[in-house]
């Protein structure tokens, strides 16, 4: 059972920071001072995120800057797009039914 | 953003108007004979459609992917469910799951959909809402490795979405 993804989003200080992560790409640093969390808690939740997929970091002159994946989040996306498109196909299938039914009537 | 996407398209509706009497559309979706019909999308074929129409009942379709599906092609997608609200000719509803056959584990998504036909000067108007409530990690969604099978971790994220 891999529960490592969910378990990451599941954590209340780990969910406020990929909603600060939404606004902007942040430290280490920025995100201690705007969550009121210490570095060292911030770091861990970070390295659980970035375990998960959810985040990744790099480089930025001489800082190490945190963003969300956006593959993971068009993932979901994608896949929730492709649920729509399928009832989109059925509806458009019942139309083509009903006509035919009503020709056949006819 | 993105987890505003997530929580704008967990509901997904539809409304459509067909040009057919309320009652030919409540058979076409009540009657397995001819929701077969219709029901899978292009270059899919209904190996197994099942309804039993009262509250409790079962509702249980296999969709199966046709030759124009490639790699697919042998694909069998059951959906299986109970209905739990039924008002002829207006109002349906069934809670179901729904996954790709072998890997129920990791694709199941449950979901509950909710159907409401109304007539108007001869057409029927199709209120259709899916809510998707939980969501396995599905083939799509294995790069991720999320699975939404935890109800008390599911409930956290929306009350998390909502603040």
């Amino acid at each position: 059972m891999d529960a490592t993804t969910f378990a990451a989003l599941g954590e209340p200080s780990r969910l406020r920071i990929v909603e600060l992560l939404r606004l902007d790409r942040l430290s280490v640093g920025d995100i201690a001072e705007g969550l009121g969390i210490r570095q060292p808690q911030v770091s861990k939740h970070l390295r659980v995120l970035r375990e998960a997929g959810v985040v990744d970091v790099e480089p930025v002159a001489r800082r190490r800057v945190y963003h969300l994946r956006a593959e993971t989040f068009e993932e979901i996306g994608d896949w929730v797009d492709s649920f729509e498109r399928l009832w989109e196909a059925r509806l458009d299938g019942l139309e083509d039914f009903l006509a035919a039914t009503a020709t056949d009537e006819e | 953003m993105v987890l505003q996407l997530f929580r704008k398209k967990k509901e997904l509706t539809f409304e459509r108007t067909y040009a057919a009497p309320i009652g030919a559309v409540w058979e076409a979706w009540t009657d397995p004979d001819q929701l077969r019909q219709w029901w899978g999308p292009p270059k899919t074929t209904i190996a197994e459609c099942e309804l039993d129409l009262r509250v409790g009942g079962r509702i249980a379709i296999v969709m199966v992917a046709g030759e124009g599906m490639g790699k697919y092609q042998g694909t069998r997608w059951p959906m299986e469910g109970t209905f739990t609200d039924i008002e002829f000719p207006h109002r349906l509803v069934y809670d179901a799951r729904s996954w790709t056959e072998g890997k129920e584990d990791t694709t199941t998504i449950e979901h509950v959909t909710e159907l409401g036909l109304s007539e108007d000067d001869g057409k029927t108007v199709v209120n259709l809402t899916v809510t998707l409530n939980e969501i396995g990690s599905g083939a799509k969604m294995a790069a991720f490795g999320m699975k939404w099978g935890y109800k008390a971790q599911l409930d956290e994220l929306d009350t998390f979405l909502a603040g």
